[in-house]
Parts: C-alpha cells; structure tokens; sequence
C-alpha cells in the first residue's frame, strides 16, 4: 500500500469519495422530489407539445443586471470596440515593452554567476543546435567551442585560413605561416596581445613577437584590427569577440553561421553567451 | 418579461444571427482588404523555391512542423518576429500546420543554413540530441521536379495575377529561362553543400529534391 502514502494519491481518493457521497444525495433529493412533490403556480400560455412553463419571473436584482448587460453590449458593439481598437498585437506590443523593461531593469548589473545561468540558458536554445550540447560542433559540423579561444585554435586558424565576418580587409589566407612559427605567433598573441594568461611555449614568444609583422599587416601592430578593418585580436578568446560574431554571423570555412542581430538576443544575453562559450573552452 | 420572444423562435433566431454577425463586422471586416494583401517585401517563390515547396509538401513536414508565429513573447523569442497574414499572400495552400511536433519553421531562413539543413536530412538524431525526426535520405537521390513547379508558377501568374516577372520580383519567362534560372539558383546551395552526390548530379544539371527543399527553407523569413 506504499501508493496510499502519496499526498496527491490521497487527494484524488478522498475527492472521488466526496463526489460519490454528494451525487448520491443529491440524486436521492431529486427522485424524492419528483416522487412526492405537487405543482403550484400559474402556468405561461405558451406550451411545447404539452410541456408547459411555470410563471416564474426572475428576482428583480437579476433581471436589472441582465438589462445593465444589454445596454454594456450596444455600447461596446457601436462605440467601445470600435472607437478603441483593441488588437491581439497592441496587447503583444505593450507586454513585451512591460516585460523587456522589467528584465533590462532586473538584470542591469547580473554578477558573474547569473550571466553563466543565462548565457547557458540562451546556448541551450540558440546555438546547440548547430555547435551541439557540449559545443563541440558535432564532430566538426560547426566550430568546436570547447577549443576555441585557446592556444591551438590560434595555431589551427593562422594553418587553415579563416573567412566569413565579413570585415573590410576580407579573407585570411591559409598557412600564413607554418610549424614553429605558428605556434610562435600563438604564444605571442595569448601573452603580449589578447593577453589569455600564460601561454604553454613561453620560449617561442619572443620569436612570435619578431614574426608579428605577419599578422600586423591586417591587424594592426597591436592587433586591433586596425579600427575596425579586421577582426581585433585583443578580444580574441573572450567574450567581445563572441559578441562580435553573434552580430556578424560567418560564412566560414565550416559552413554558415546566421546572424543573431535580429533583435532575439539583447545585447546582455549576448555578453552572457559570450561568458558561456568563453568558458567552454577554460 | 421575454415571454414574447421565446414564443416567436424564427424571430428570435434572426435577432440572435444579426448580434452575432455584427460583431464579426465590426472585428474582421475594417481591416480585411489591407491584411489580405501582401506585405511590403513578400515575393512570390521563385521556381527552385516551389519545386522545394513541392517536396515539403509530398513529404509531408507540414504534418509536424507549422508556419504560424503566435504574438507572444515566448514564441517571438525562439521564432522570430509573429506572422503577419499578408506574408502568405503567395502561400496557396498557406501551410500553417495544426501541430508542433518539431518547431515552427515560418523564420527557419533566419537562423539555420545550407550545411545545417544538409546534416540534419541526413540524420537529424545525430545534430540534435533526441530529436523523433525521421531522415530523409531519399531527398541527396530523388530529383526535384521543376517541369510541375513551372507550370504552377505559370499558372498562378497568368489565372491570380501573381506578380511574377514585374521589377523587383522574381523571373519566370519561358521554360527554358526558368530552368536555366533555377540552376543558378540550384549552384549557390549546392557550393555550400558537401554531398559530392549531389554536386556530380548538379554538373549533369540535375537539381535534387535536398538542394530544392533547401532553397525553399532558407527563403522562410
């Protein structure tokens, strides 16, 4: 009888019960009814194949809002409809503007904690379908997050070329440089320009800083970007950058990521997402 | 107090019809014209576009998939902005489905792509985890039909006035014009594919049902 110690279980007997024991005496109240009492009153002249109809006028509070009612409706038919015009999007209008208004004003300031929440939240429905729940892009169907942002998805880019954000200054080439020099130019950028901490070759890094003049070309000497010309590998690796492509989509070399800069995403979600895939990869 | 009117029911049902059908008036009809027309931007499918429609159609997405966003916030969150009815000016049938088994595809052109809809055909289960749809690899063999998706593109223009033709719309001209510009069509999609299958077919100049069906779903927006 374990079934019997659950609250609900309990509920729904006792309910089932209650609803036998008033049908019963509810119906015997009728038969009885039916079987003893006599008919008084005055009958309407109207009848329906000699079914009559008492006279029995309604009490005078109901028949007053009955007529209260009818005088609403002319007035609603001919005036309040209308000269008002209510509509199922004016409603939408004003309780998306309602709703927005309390999320910007609750989330204003999130702390770390509750961008992750959100960030996590958005990732689940907006870019999993593509990057996969984990973010591994599905065995390469789409970019894999949990590398990107790191050391070897900076040498992975600079062998394999990147394209499709669409800035002035256009596609970057592949092998721009190889083996060592890549990886050089990699613990260059992870220490001196996005500054990610320490890199894992920290002896290549003065020999990247030497061959930096491949990349300042496009990206300037400080890997800006060259104000706005190229993407700036300042943000590489954080949540900027993310933010940078939710707004740009990418036509890569993978396939094509779709902007999200149609208004599904404000722009705290995005930084949250940012935080999300950041961490991916950490 | 009513006794008069119950016992004249004919009466009573007129009263009743006029109360009721005052009230659609005053709902429906002010805006009627306006909605029905379509809305600034709508284009009517080209034909690459009809011949996807076609195999979306045949194969039955509708069944799960609708094209109808609701104005609410839920839905505009996930789907995109809420459906206007003039945006299916040119739908004949609208498909505006009865049931969500999958998601609403009205805006699917905004937010996925050639090679995500190419990977999900072929086995949807593996993109998204848990997903019931089936796949559908008869899509990468099967040839999209052109020939019917011209004809009722003709047909709608000459019998509705579909703009076809007109500035800023898409072209129909002869057959020959239209398979020549669906094959055009047909090469933007399929340089963003990887099936060499349907890349060999292409060079043949054979357009597959997937490169249709592609074309169809990215021009959903």
């Amino acid at each position: 009888m374990n079934w019997l110690n659950d609250n609900v279980n309990m509920l729904a007997l006792l309910g089932a019960a209650a609803i036998i024991l008033i049908t019963v005496f509810v119906v015997a109240k009728y038969i009885k009814q039916m079987k003893e009492d006599k008919s008084t009153g005055e009958l309407a002249e109207e009848n329906w194949d000699g079914i009559g109809e008492y006279k029995n006028e309604l009490p005078i509070g109901w028949s007053l809002a009955f007529l209260g009612t009818i005088v609403w409706g002319l007035w609603y038919f001919l005036i309040g409809y209308p000269l008002n015009g209510y509509s199922q999007i004016g409603e939408y209008n004003e309780e998306v503007q309602k709703y927005n208004t309390k999320f910007e004003n609750k989330w204003a300031n999130p702390d770390e904690e509750t961008l992750m929440g959100m960030g996590e939240g958005v990732f689940f429905v907006q870019c999993a379908p593509c990057h996969g729940v984990t973010g591994d892009g599905i065995n390469g169907k789409a970019a894999d997050l949990t590398v990107w942002g790191s050391e070897a998805a900076i040498v992975d880019v600079i062998l394999k070329g990147s394209k499709g954000l669409n800035y002035p200054l256009g596609e970057m080439p592949a092998g721009l440089l190889q083996g060592d020099d890549a990886k050089a130019v990699a613990a260059y950028m992870v220490e001196k320009i996005a500054k990610l901490g320490k890199s894992k070759n920290p002896d290549l890094v003065a020999k990247g800083e030497s061959l930096w003049a491949v990349c300042a070309g496009c990206h300037g000497q400080n890997g800006d970007g060259m104000g706005g010309n190229s993407p700036s590998l300042k943000n590489y690796g954080k949540p900027e950058f993310v933010v940078d492509v939710l707004n740009r989509g990418k036509a890569g070399n993978i396939g094509v990521m779709p902007k999200f800069n149609d208004g599904r995403l404000s722009d705290i979600q995005k930084l949250a997402v940012g935080k999300y895939v950041n961490s991916l990869s950490q | 107090m009513f006794h008069w009117l119950e016992r004249n029911p004919f009466f009573f049902a007129v009263g009743v019809f006029i109360v009721i059908a005052y009230a659609g008036i005053v709902t429906i009809l002010p805006d009627f014209m306006n909605s029905a027309r379509p809305v600034v931007g709508t284009k009517p499918y080209t034909v690459l576009q009809l011949a996807g429609r076609h195999v979306y159609i045949k194969d039955s997405c509708n069944a799960c998939h609708s094209q109808l966003i609701r104005p609410f916030k839920s839905e505009t969150d996930r789907y995109g902005m809420y459906s206007l009815s003039g945006e299916y000016a040119y739908d004949r049938p609208f498909l505006w489905g009865s049931k969500r088994t999958g998601p609403d595809l009205m805006r699917v052109g905004n937010y996925r792509t050639t090679d995500w809809h190419e990977n999900h055909m072929l086995n949807p289960a593996e993109i998204v985890p848990g997903s019931i749809m089936p796949k559908y690899p008869h899509m990468f063999k099967n040839v999209a039909d052109i020939e019917t998706a011209y004809a009722e593109a003709l047909t709608v223009k000459k019998v509705f006035n579909v703009p076809y033709d007109k500035s800023g719309m898409p072209k129909l001209g002869t057959l020959e014009e239209a398979k020549a510009q669906a094959l055009k069509e047909a090469e933007e999609i399929v340089a963003n594919m990887k099936s060499p299958e349907v890349k060999e077919a292409l060079k043949r100049g054979e357009i597959k049902e997937i490169v249709a069906i592609i074309a169809y779903l990215n021009s959903l927006k």
